[in-house]
């Protein structure tokens, strides 16, 4: 079994980040990623855009090119198409790669499993034709694939970006509706004054939004009482604004509000979560340096904590000083010297996040179903009644509810339906999220074929010596 | 709070005793300390099994057997059950020739519900059977339920009998003064004139408490469960000499079994899971089922259960206190039997004529044994 002072999961500008400062202090390094190429969601095919010219797709990504070359340039150990499946708190990691599962062993983990976006159970979300931006998003950027007058809606900087970017591809839009409501407008304007020491990002927002209104497509501000029409697939998309009920007709409706961290990996670990009550979400409690509560273990990046992909960049090289130190390669007072400046500048980031976070802040009406036969688990195909009628039935728990209408037993292992389920007992039981807590994950973290599994012959562990040199 | 009986621990075993004492007027309050069937009685593998018991247990399980065809009725609800019959399979003529001997055995003692069945009828009733095996024995009567939904369709029947069950609370203390039981649990107190013990895999910690000692031990059986396959086994599979066991369910998902043990933390409540036991019982499997080979595995779990050396449970009145009994122990084959427990620890509370011949069960029945 190959042995590492460090093991990274997840190969997106918080693993990199981290890999790269790892292998420059001379660390034993691997990283394992489930796509052939590193770069994570963000930075997805950057190395070779499909796109004739990938400018479209903004500066933001474009730089992820440089963050790669560093990458490639560095002495890591990279596991291309690695699919993580099991990540034992004992430095044990099953892997598949290339239809086998492999073993390694690591002093030191450090999971980056990124971000997933947050479910828009509106009336008609599970109908063929409803996607996210996130895979308006990935088609474009791995496939140069579009959807020709498809309509956006929901709210967040994600939303925007995409709908921008196929505008300056010429692609027809339907319209964009955003969800975001008057009120998170003047809530968040008292966040303003302190987030306005940002100017940049706020700037680059702004000129987002201002490209989609010159392009004249239909915007809707607003907008509630969303639902996707159609039966078999989808038509169209309904919704009320000032007091108006519009109906827009498209094959395609591309949902997005905000991003939440994909659990399933820190979960499945057991590692301590906190409700993060800003962006509502569970997320993993870590040190400023993303140790978790098992301290050989270490998350970063939006998997950690929503914190966008400049956030990544930083907390992933954060934990790799900590590690550093851990492994007894820096000194405490050296990690710190080290680690100042990127702790300056999280410090700095932190009010403009704030002010995103509660600028678009989606209601609970867009969180949790609120019709009755809407599904919430889509694997399981369980609907909001379905699941109602199992409370009733006493199941106050998550996973007694799982365990009673198999609400969260499919393949997605409650990644889509986990929030709206502790959502949904939060509200039933009219009771904080930490006390009801959340499913009991375990590996395998995805599908594993009985035939690769039945392959499977444990390695003995690393002699001591070998893990530590 | 106060009741005639307390039973402790909200699994199968305790949830039917609430059922069956709260049905017959009396007053209970079950005390779980997570929530009811979180362990082994919502977890496990949902065997409902008469085929290959222990001949001691087969009066018990046969009684329970009966109970099971119309627990739905019965308590108003959807235990998942299925009488799909369950078969063991014979690999070979040793195993055939196991099989023959247990038949004389169970013909001795009167019992005729378990069948040898030839390879012909083996290959019809399992078409994608390895077709190297040679037979097996099965039972007719057998099938599976749903762990959870049984466990809480007891727990919400004993409810509408007027039982109180309390999820959450758990047990601190627990004493006999003068005649009642006193319980300190970590949110209340609550007395009882009788106290019933179904704590599971924490069932020795109460029986210490009550003043019996015995040698339980638990560990973690592991089961996995693969996402939909196509229907090909309608009975739930064994196998005689092998760590074979599986069910297909109407959803066609596939839970594999066959007793592999991952490592038990009963004090945190959790189990490890151990891998390479994993794949040697999918191996078995796709060994037996070549069809099975193409399975995906979706989840893998354990749950915490308790064993006795006999791997027979306690069932029975405490030997070193008045008015305590005990039911636990079920070492991996309890969730069939949690029926005719119910009604058995009921008829004990109560003082009512017991039909069944519970030395067997003893608690005592390792005293002076050096273990």
């Amino acid at each position: 079994m190959q042995a590492f002072d460090c093991a990274i999961v997840g190969a997106g500008p918080a693993g990199m980040s981290a890999a790269i400062e790892l292998a420059n202090a001379g660390a034993r390094v691997a990283v394992l990623d489930r796509g052939q190429k590193p770069g994570g969601q963000i930075y997805r095919s950057v190395s070779e855009s499909p796109l004739p010219d990938a400018n479209v797709l903004g500066p933001d990504y474009t730089a992820g090119a440089e963050l790669l070359t560093a990458f490639s340039r560095a002495d890591i150990t990279h596991f291309a198409g690695a699919d993580a499946w099991h990540l034992g708190d004992d430095g044990r990691i099953l892997f598949s790669h290339l239809g086998e599962t492999c073993e390694l062993h690591c002093r030191e983990m450090l999971v980056c499993p990124g971000a997933m976006e947050r479910p828009m159970p509106i009336p008609g979300w599970t109908l063929p034709g409803v996607m996210t931006a996130g895979a308006a998003q990935v088609m474009l950027k791995s496939d140069a694939m579009v959807s020709d007058g498809a309509v956006f809606a929901g709210s967040g900087p994600l939303l925007y970006l995409i709908v921008a970017q196929y505008l300056r591809l010429g692609v027809p839009v339907a319209a964009l509706v955003d969800t975001t409501p008057r009120q998170n407008y003047l809530n968040a304007a008292l966040m303003l004054p302190r987030a306005l020491r940002r100017t940049e990002l706020l700037k680059k927002g702004l000129t987002l939004l201002a490209e989609i209104k010159r392009s004249g497509i239909p915007v809707y501000r607003f907008a509630e009482g969303l639902k996707v029409l159609g039966e078999e697939n989808a038509t169209g998309l309904q919704f009320t604004t000032k007091g108006q009920t519009h109906e827009i007709a498209a094959d395609t409706v591309f949902l997005h509000q905000g991003v939440q961290p994909n659990l399933n990996m820190t979960r499945a670990m057991d590692l301590e979560h906190r409700w993060n009550l800003k962006q509502l979400c569970w997320q993993v409690v870590t040190d400023p340096f993303g140790q978790t509560s098992v301290p050989h273990v270490s998350a970063a990046g939006d998997g950690a904590g929503i914190f966008g992909a400049d956030g990544a960049l930083i907390t992933g090289r954060l934990a790799a000083l900590n590690i550093l130190h851990r492994l007894g390669r820096l000194t405490l007072a050296e990690r710190d010297r080290q680690a100042a400046p990127d702790l300056a500048q999280i410090t700095a980031m932190a009010p403009f996040r704030a002010f995103i976070d509660r600028l678009y802040r989606p209601t609970d009406a867009l969180r949790l179903p609120q019709e009755l036969s809407t599904l919430v688990c889509r694997c399981e195909e369980q609907t909001l009644a379905d699941l109602r009628a199992g409370f009733d039935r006493g199941a106050r728990d998550p996973n007694a509810l799982k365990s009673l209408t198999r609400c969260g037993m499919g393949p997605c292992q409650g990644r889509q339906c986990g929030h709206m389920v502790a959502g949904l007992l939060s509200e039933w039981r009219d009771e904080r999220p930490e006390t009801i807590g959340y499913y009991r994950l375990r590996s395998p973290q995805r599908l594993l074929t009985l035939k690769e599994l039945s392959r499977y012959q444990a390695a003995s562990a690393p002699a001591q010596t070998e893990a530590a040199q | 709070m106060k009741a005639d009986v307390l039973v402790i621990g909200g699994g199968i075993q305790g949830c039917a005793t609430a059922y069956h004492l709260a049905r017959r007027g009396t007053s209970v309050i079950l005390l779980e300390k997570d929530y009811t069937g979180r362990h082994a009685s919502g977890v496990n593998a949902g065997g409902v099994r008469l085929l290959g018991r222990d001949v001691a247990e087969v009066p018990l399980s046969k009684a329970s057997m009966e109970m099971w065809q119309t627990l739905d009725e019965e308590l108003d609800a959807d235990t998942g059950f299925r009488r799909n019959s369950v078969i063991n399979i014979a690999v070979d003529e040793g195993d055939m020739a196991t099989l023959r001997a247990r038949e004389g055995k169970m013909q001795a003692a009167g019992y005729t519900h378990e069948r040898i069945i030839d390879r012909a009828e083996l290959l019809d009733r399992l078409p994608h059977v390895n077709p190297d095996c040679v037979g097996g024995a099965t039972s007719d009567l057998d099938g599976y339920a749903i762990p959870y939904k049984a466990t809480s369709a007891f727990r919400l029947a004993a409810e509408r009998h007027g039982a109180q069950v309390v999820d959450g609370e758990e047990l601190i203390t627990l004493r006999r003064v003068g005649q009642s039981w006193l319980v300190q649990g970590a949110r209340q107190r609550y007395e009882a004139n009788s106290v019933v013990n179904c704590a599971g895999a924490w069932a020795d910690r109460v029986a210490m408490m009550i003043g019996d000692n015995v040698p339980l031990s638990h560990a973690a059986p592991m089961l996995m469960i693969t996402a939909r396959m196509p229907h090909f086994a309608r009975p739930v599979v064994g196998a005689v000499s092998r760590q074979l066991s599986f069910k297909q369910f109407e959803n066609g998902t596939v839970l594999i079994g066959g007793g592999a043990k991952g490592f038990a933390d009963r004090s945190n409540n959790r189990t490890r899971l151990d891998y390479a036991k994993l794949a040697n019982a999918a191996r078995i499997t796709a060994e037996f089922f070549p069809i099975m080979a193409r399975a995906s595995i979706n989840r893998m779990w354990a749950g915490l259960e308790a064993y006795m050396p006999d791997n027979l449970p306690v069932i029975g009145a405490a030997e070193n206190a008045d008015r305590a009994f005990h039911a636990f122990g079920f070492s991996a084959h309890g969730f069939q039997m949690g029926p005719v427990t119910g009604q058995i620890m009921a008829d004990l509370v109560l003082g009512e004529q017991n039909r069944f011949d519970l030395t067997p069960f003893r608690i005592n029945r390792y005293d002076r044994k050096v273990l």
